[in-house]
């Protein structure tokens, strides 16, 4: 799962921020990582492409874990993503339906993966957004957005049964 | 009707699998083809997602809007008292008595295998 981190870094100049030095620039981004020290990384890598600023030049200010505003409310999220495939760099948005923006971003990497064979490193999460369900594009999302919606288990096969492979009768599949 | 059991708003379902294995469960919405938005108060499920596999569909239902709150969920499962109408399934003995029988000392075993034979 990712976690959301939110970073302030100081400009070169190599010195901490003292409180005299109004016109060091300070950056934030919003970056989407497992961890902190992948968050960082991410950090400095998107931060040296828009910017003349490395690591060395910088300092970290602040890395707080964003949390979900409302984790058990269904939203859909729009993505946009970058990424790079064998042949070339392509733009791409994404939809999914989730509960929090990180597992939507979660699910985006796995399933640009499974789609694409996009492994993290070449992916670059432009945006995210949450999107109303009038602005979903996505047929997968949209096929959620019923207020009435049920549907049955046809022909349900549980795997919990380990112990029977062999048995004299086939399973029931009814749920 | 061929199925007469959905995966809807409102279904009471039991978690098989998981953190809240053995209590049931109501669905509150649903994320997409495999998770659902469920929610027991008068269990003690969180409001949370879920796996579809995770869970198994009971035969109750209660009538309650798409997302809606836990104090509502909390109504409506008393209003329709779920819990004691739970209790009647042949779900819910089942679970009863796999639970007993893991609770069998080696005893009671003995005397189990016992009475099976005679």
């Amino acid at each position: 799962s990712s976690g959301i981190n939110a970073e302030w870094p100081l400009r070169p100049g190599g010195k901490p921020l003292s409180k005299t030095n109004e016109k060091t620039p300070i950056y934030k981004m919003r970056i989407f990582a497992p961890d902190e020290v992948v968050a960082k990384s991410r950090f400095w890598y998107f931060l040296r492409q828009l910017k003349k600023v490395r690591k060395v030049n910088g300092e970290i200010l602040r890395l707080t874990e964003v949390s979900e505003k409302s984790p058990t409310k269904i939203k859909n999220f729009g993505i946009w993503v970058r990424y790079d495939s064998r042949s070339g760099s392509h733009n791409m948005y994404r939809e999914y339906r989730d509960v929090m923006t990180t597992g939507a971003v979660t699910q985006c990497y796995r399933d640009m993966a499974a789609r694409h064979r996009a492994r993290a490193h070449s992916i670059q999460i432009m945006k995210v957004a949450e999107v109303k369900a009038s602005d979903c594009r996505r047929s997968t999302v949209q096929q959620m957005h019923n207020s009435k919606i049920k549907f049955p288990l046809p022909h349900r096969i549980l795997k919990y049964n380990k112990k029977s492979i062999f048995v004299a009768e086939r399973p029931s599949t009814m749920q | 009707m061929l199925y007469q059991r959905y995966i809807e708003i409102g279904r009471v379902c039991y978690i098989r699998l998981g953190e809240h294995a053995g209590k049931t469960c109501v669905v509150v919405d649903m994320v997409d083809q495999k998770h659902l938005l469920v929610d027991g108060p008068m269990s003690g499920v969180p409001r949370s997602t879920i796996r579809l596999n995770q869970v198994a569909i009971t035969d109750l239902k209660i009538a309650i809007p798409r997302g809606c709150k836990t104090n509502k969920v909390r109504v409506e499962l008393t209003k329709a008292d779920i819990s004691t109408k739970f209790a009647k399934t042949s779900l819910s003995k089942k679970a009863e008595a796999k639970k007993d029988k893991a609770g069998l000392g080696d005893f009671e075993r003995f005397k189990l295998r016992v009475a099976k034979t005679t």
